[in-house]
């Protein structure tokens, strides 16, 4: 009987559940797509050769598992502030507390067992869908990746059904111990926040400090090493946490004091957000932090795999060196673009590369300017003398040589030159080219026609080409990696951020039908939602955009352009970002907003 | 003189439930008129049609058949903006529970209304100050719902109700949720309106005290106006006894 009367409870808010169970299901599905990439540990190894690699993989399913459990304690909450008072309301008619303990408990596993298989046949098709994105459009080169992963499978189906299990227990615990009284009355709360401005301004001052030495901390990640990492994280969690509380609360009341507020449903969407403020706080946080952590990936991820050119400049003066230019390849290099070529002439006589001098000194070869690391490629031409000194030891000189030996290189005057017998004599022609992204195609014939005419006995890499092909593969890992983290992690902040939304919206549909009955316009109270909840997913969306723009300094060290694929990294994900306010927006306003007449 | 009627319904029928499931009709041909600043009573015995009735005349529900005009207007056929226009200027809601938002301050409940309108700040001001005081609530503006008592939320809801000088004010069992002298204060504070300000009032109840507040009373049995009665020059004591006769004929 009481198994019908709950299902029947069920079946009267079909669409609530049905909200329920799509949130579920999509943190399921992103879960096991990062799961998916984190336990695949031949992904990871052969897709990155950075060591560091795995322990970001690990760092990020640490904090995606904490976000998870934060997720599903929402949509619990959700769930149990539907149920609560059909279940107060069974006990006050007499059924016995463990029954109903039983039923809850059963309801809630079954929904969680539901959600998370559902949630892995998603994840699985959203990895295949992603991937192909990724590899399709963007040129990607990644190795070992399946969509259908079974490690992956056991993780998600062990953390979620772990975590309702759990939250069955807690919710079992919950409604046996509550008074039914107040189980039937406990939408009525209201928790009013009235603050002094004194507090205020501290929590205002505080706040902004904290993100400012969060901030300095990330800038100064040289000097600080790997303090900074936990340093920022911590200040800049507190600091985002009482700037939220205070500015809100401030920007709030100030507005209140305007012609703004008498306007419309103003003053009702004002009101509503400072209500709301408490219960939003902790949830704006961790918002804003895993948005910046997202796009932080992404951005890193984008610039890193778009430095691989400038990285080729760095490394070598020329693109690529072709020994004795036939043909076929004259062909082509004469197809490239915005090209400097020189050709000098060799003799090799036993293992010995002999160059002429003069060559060199009409036209001299240019040499990098500096070897270090992120150097900007800039070049320089040095005088012979200088020259023949510095060149014997330079990669870019004693990789001219032909491929099929290890030969050495020395320079003749221009007349041992030409005395040299029982010389076999070549030529190398050098060009560099300003756009090597562009043109990597005829890049790549060209590689392979030298490589099937001069086989190199090992991979030792000279020009520009060699080292851009290098880093492609490595910082394309790199990218996938940091898209996938990325979508992940916005994907569950925005489903956190819904749900933590629509869990309020109970309490909304009194208000919204007493607008309607003193006679709101559906407009209105339209603008009024989607003011309310803009708010709620644009704060902590600007919130995170300044994170990142300040934690890209940390990767100063590393990159040339931190800030390079930012702006479209913001793009991007503002553009996801908004499809999830769409999303909120809608459910909410079907959720609250009531027809104008009863049976229309 | 010939008062011009603000209500006037004609032949209204109301039946529930679709075409091909289980009907009730619990309207069966209404016809009256409420006059301007009448102070009109509906009584009538649990089920008998009064909230239906009501939510037909301030259109939150739609009639079957027959017609509701207000000022004049035939507003059966409202939809989307005409509809939330009609409410928001021409009728003054006060619910049995209340219905102010918790999250406002009684003096952002009251404004409600007129800010719908768009009405300037200052003239916000200036009408809210207004009925705070007719109703003697200035100390209660700043005050959220949940720090009031019950008749104090309903006087808020009342100040609520006739702030933007609606055409009529409708209550559904205002008073059901108050005890007897909050009850009684604020039908007092509604034939101070209605007396005053000559806004006319509908009242639906079954309680015959709070009927005994009217100038006429219409009973309603089984979804057809059976009775009517007038107050005419009779004391309100009087006036309650006569309602409490007429019940009892309807029980023997
Ligand atoms: N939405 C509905 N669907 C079907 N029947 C309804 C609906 N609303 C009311 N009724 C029926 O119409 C009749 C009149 O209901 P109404 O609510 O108007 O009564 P009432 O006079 O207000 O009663 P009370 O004094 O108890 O509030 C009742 O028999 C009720 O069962
Ligand atoms: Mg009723």
């Amino acid at each position: 009987m009481l198994t019908k009367l709950s299902l029947a409870g069920i079946k009267n808010r079909f669409k609530d559940y049905l909200v329920l169970l799509t949130g579920l299901i999509i943190s399921a599905a992103v879960f096991y797509m990062f799961a998916n990439l984190a336990t695949n540990r031949e992904f990871v190894k052969s897709n990155t050769q950075i060591s560091m690699a795995s322990q970001v993989f690990i760092f990020g399913m640490i904090l995606l598992i904490l976000i998870t459990i934060v997720y599903i304690a929402y949509a619990n909450s959700f769930l149990l502030s539907m149920r609560q008072h059909d279940y107060g309301l069974f006990m006050m008619l007499g059924a016995k507390k463990n029954r109903i303990g039983e039923l809850v408990f059963i309801e809630t596993l079954l929904i969680g067992v539901i959600s998370t298989i559902v949630g892995i046949v998603l994840g699985i098709g959203m990895s295949m869908g992603l991937s192909q994105i990724l590899f399709n459009q963007l040129g990607l080169t990644v190795h070992h990746f399946n969509a259908l992963y079974w490690p992956a499978i056991v993780t998600t189906i062990c953390l979620y059904v772990g975590l309702f299990l759990l939250s069955g227990i807690f919710n079992l615990a919950k409604l046996v111990r509550t008074p039914v009284l107040k189980l039937l009355h406990i939408d009525d709360e209201v928790y009013l926040s009235k603050r002094r401005p004194l507090v205020q301004l501290t929590e205002i001052v505080a706040g902004i400090l904290l993100l400012a030495i969060g901030y300095v901390a990330m800038a100064k990640i040289m000097t600080l090493q790997l303090l900074a990492v936990p340093l920022a994280l911590v200040t800049i969690t507190l600091g985002s946490y009482l700037l939220f509380s205070a500015v809100i609360v401030g920007a709030v009341e100030l507005l209140k004091q305007t012609n703004f507020a008498n306007k419309k449903l103003h003053n009702f969407t004002l009101a509503q957000i400072m209500f709301r403020v408490r219960s939003y706080t902790r949830i704006l946080t961790i918002v804003s932090l895993l948005f910046a952590l997202a796009l932080g990936a992404i951005s890193v991820g984008a610039g890193f795999q778009r430095q691989a050119p400038q990285m080729a400049k760095s490394t070598s003066a020329y693109t690529m060196a072709i020994n004795d230019m036939d043909k076929k390849e004259h062909n082509l290099v004469s197809q490239l673009n915005d090209t400097h070529t020189l050709t000098y002439s060799q003799k090799i006589v036993d293992n010995t590369v002999y160059y002429n001098e003069q060559e060199f000194v009409d036209h001299p070869l240019p040499m990098l300017d500096s070897r270090q690391a992120l150097n900007d490629g800039s070049l320089k031409t040095l005088p012979i003398s200088q020259f023949k000194k510095v060149a014997l030891d330079d990669m870019d000189f004693t990789g001219l040589v032909p491929k099929n030996g290890q030969q050495k290189s020395e320079f003749a005057t221009q007349s041992n030159f030409e005395n040299l017998n029982r010389a076999t004599t070549h030529t190398v022609t050098i060009i560099r080219l300003n756009n090597i992204l562009a043109q990597r195609k005829i890049l790549d014939r060209l590689e392979k026609l030298q490589q099937q005419r001069f086989p190199a006995p090992t991979m030792a890499t000279v020009g520009g080409f060699q080292t851009y092909k290098m880093f492609n593969a490595l910082f394309s890992g790199l990218e996938f990696m940091g898209f996938f983290l990325g979508f992940a992690f916005l994907a569950m902040l925005a489903s956190c951020l819904m749900f933590k939304i629509l869990s309020g919206a109970n309490k909304d549909i009194v208000r919204y039908n007493m607008l309607n009955r003193i006679g709101t316009r559906r407009a209105l109270m339209k603008q009024a939602v989607r003011g309310e909840i803009l708010t709620l997913f644009a704060l902590p969306g600007i919130l995170g955009i300044v994170d990142v723009l300040f934690g890209l300094q940390m990767f100063k060290p590393l990159m040339y352009h931190p800030y390079a694929m930012t702006g479209w990294s913001i793009l991007i994900f503002c553009v996801l970002y908004g499809v999830y306010y769409g999303i909120t927006t809608l459910i909410y306003e079907r959720l609250v907003i009531p027809k104008e007449q009863m049976n229309a | 003189m010939q008062k011009t009627p603000v209500v006037s319904v004609s032949g209204l029928h109301k039946i529930y439930g679709r075409k091909n499931e289980r009907q009730y009709e619990a309207l069966k041909g209404i016809d009256f008129t409420i006059d301007e600043g009448e102070f009109v009573g509906i009584m009538g015995a649990s089920g008998s049609g009064k909230t239906t009735l009501l939510n037909l005349l301030s259109t939150l529900d739609t009639p079957t058949s027959g017609s509701v005009e207000v000022n004049g207007q035939d507003i059966t056929g409202f939809k989307g903006k005409a509809l939330s226009d009609f409410r928001s200027e021409e009728i003054g809601f006060i619910f049995q529970d209340f219905n102010l938002l918790e999250s406002l301050t009684a003096k952002e409940n009251i404004a409600l209304p007129l800010s719908l309108q768009g009405v300037k700040k200052a003239e916000i001001s200036k009408a809210v100050k207004e009925v705070a005081t007719t109703l003697s609530i200035e100390n209660l503006l700043s005050k959220y719902p949940t720090e009031l008592s019950g008749g104090q939320k309903q006087r808020v809801a009342a100040a609520r109700a006739i702030v933007h000088r609606p055409a009529i004010i409708m209550g559904d069992e205002p008073t059901g949720a108050l005890d007897s002298k909050s009850a009684r204060d604020l039908l007092d504070l509604m034939t101070d309106i209605n007396k005053n300000q000559h806004v006319s009032v509908l009242l639906v109840t079954h309680d015959p005290f709070s009927a005994s507040f009217c100038d006429r009373i219409l009973f309603i049995q089984d979804g057809q106006i059976g009775q009517e009665l007038k107050k005419a020059d009779n004391n309100r004591q009087t006036f309650y006894q006569e309602i409490l006769n007429q019940l009892g004929t309807f029980e023997q």
